[in-house]
Order: C-alpha cells, then structure tokens, then sequence
C-alpha cells in the first residue's frame, strides 16, 4: 500500500502519451488456481479438455487476466499515484488465449481527459491498455476511465 | 443439450447470492488490487467509502463463479448449454461500494444473438448482467457476450 505522498496527478497524464510497463510470466499453476475459485471451466482447468474447447490449450480465465492488469497497473504506477478508483470499464476484448509461459507486459496509452465540473479536486484519465505477449501478440484491449486527484484543485477546470 | 438456438430472450434468471466477507475481499485485493480502501480497514475507514470496500475485480469475479455453478446445475439436469469461450465485454459499471457483509444477488439475461459467417458452428449471445445488493441497489452491471454451439443439422430442438 501507498506510505508516501502520490507522485503523480491528473495534471501528469498527458493525451496521446504512451507508458510500457512489466514484465509478468503467467504460470500455470495461477491459471489453474484462479479459476478454481471463480471460474472453473475445463477450458480453464484441465489441459486434454482445453486442448478439445475453441481456445486450443489451456488459457486463463479472462476475469484473470483483468486482475493481473490490475495489479501490474498498481505496481507500474497506480501505487504512486492520487488514484481514486475507476468507475467502470467502457469495454474489455480478449482477443488471444493468456497461456501458460505468457510474460505479459502493457502499453498504456492516454486516450482522453478533462475535469468533473462539480468535483474541482478530481480529474478523469481514459486509458487504454493492450495486453502483449512477449512475441509482441496483442492478446487484449482495454479501455476504461479513471478517476484521479487534481495537484492544483484550485486551478480552473 | 441445449443449442444456441434454444437461448430465449430477454428473460433474467437469477443465478445466485454471494455474501461478501472481509477475509475474502482482503485476500482477493491482496493479490490482484491493493488500494488501501480494498485491504486496510484502518485506511477504508478514512477514505471515501468510510469502510472496506471490495475489489470491483472480485465483484464481477463472483458473477462468473456463479454462472459456472448455475451451468453445472443445469447439466445435472439435462439441460446443458454447449456455451464457449468470452470475445470480450462491454459498459461495465461499479455503481455502488460493496462493503463486508453485504450480500449481492447475480443475474443474467440473452438480450441479443448473432450469428457468426466466420464460424458456422456456434453463434454469439449477448447479455445483460448485473448484481444487486441487499438494499435493492444496482452494485454492479455489465454486457457480456459468449460464444454458444448452433445446434447440428438433423437433431431435433
């Protein structure tokens, strides 16, 4: 958890600028862990039936790889950040199986941002984020707002 | 077995009650998500959600684990559904905080099919999903999509 003041604000997060961050190897043995608890599929859980299921293999559950996109966010800069959580996601595609041996890394592109005109000390971040492989495969797309404190709160919005 | 041309429209189901305990939303968040207001108590209490507050990753997490569970229910019965992998979701929204103890009832329903030129074998269905917490409040909402088998030609509905 955070035990400094944020570095960074809605004022640091400039349009159009992209951040590649990782590395983090996926091991089987969270795939399997995970979705146990939240996602028990064959698809998910057992090599011989994923091998005979669309996705050709075993894959991650795509709620897991949401969470693992989470706390790489968190590690990469959220945790030094005046963050105050996400609304929601506008949209999520998992567009290639998360396997076993996958070291992932992100490229995080500001989309967009601008002020809440009632809340002067929160701004909000659009980011998109794409999941790689490290054969450089685009394996998802994200893109969601964020909702961010504001450095100078009495600057007008 | 249940084809996609046996999903009927618009008709939600109730997929099942989750109660949210602090154990389990520390341990998630510890993982995948370490606000402080999702995994110190002492901190969610000065934050603003007054209190802790889960992982919108663990939410929408516990949607899937109850969709799993209520597939393997229908299986028991007779009634599999030959559903496949997720291409992905849309607009989903952490409308309310979802604190320890609270308890969430999950639902789902088919608001839209679409068949697939690029694979003829299964078609797409699109969903409407949401919980709502014990004060009759949306927490949680969110479009999915998942690809279910066509029924083979020659088997009768």
């Amino acid at each position: 958890m955070r035990d400094s003041p944020p570095k960074y604000y809605w004022e640091d997060f400039e349009v159009g600028s992209v951040l590649r961050f990782g590395e983090r190897l996926v091991t089987r043995e969270e795939i399997v862990a995970f979705a146990r608890d939240f996602d028990p599929q064959p698809m998910h859980l057992d090599e011989d039936a994923a091998k005979a299921s669309l996705l050709g293999g075993l894959a991650a559950s795509g709620w897991h790889v949401c969470a693992i996109l989470m706390r790489m966010c968190w590690d990469a800069f959220m945790h030094e950040t005046a963050s105050l959580g996400a609304p929601g996601i506008e949209e999520m595609r998992w567009m290639r199986p998360v396997r076993p041996g996958h070291i992932l890394s992100i490229e995080r592109t500001v989309l967009d941002k601008r002020r809440d005109g009632s809340r002067p000390e929160m701004g909000l971040v659009k980011f998109r984020f794409d999941v790689m492989s490290q054969d450089g495969e685009r394996l998802g797309r994200m893109e969601n707002w964020y909702m961010v404190g504001v450095r100078d709160a009495g600057a007008a919005p | 077995m249940r084809y996609f041309e046996d999903i009927a429209l618009e008709t939600k189901r109730t997929i099942g009650d989750y109660t949210f305990t602090q154990a389990e939303m520390i341990h998630f968040a510890q993982e995948f998500d370490p606000q402080p207001f999702h995994i110190d108590p002492e901190a969610a209490l000065a934050s603003p959600f007054r209190g802790l507050v889960a992982s919108g990753w663990h939410t929408v997490a516990i949607w899937m684990k109850l969709m799993v569970a209520d597939r393997i229910l229908a299986h028991s019965r007779g009634e599999r559904a030959a559903f496949g992998p997720s291409p992905g979701f849309r607009d989903l929204k952490w409308l309310k905080p979802v604190h320890a103890g609270d308890t969430l009832t999950y639902s789902t329903m088919a608001t839209q099919k679409t068949e697939l030129k690029t694979r003829p074998h299964w078609g797409l269905i699109g969903s409407h999903n949401e919980a709502v917490n014990q004060n009759g409040e949306v927490a949680m909402s969110f479009l999915g999509q998942v690809l279910c088998m066509r029924r083979p030609a020659g088997t009768a509905p």
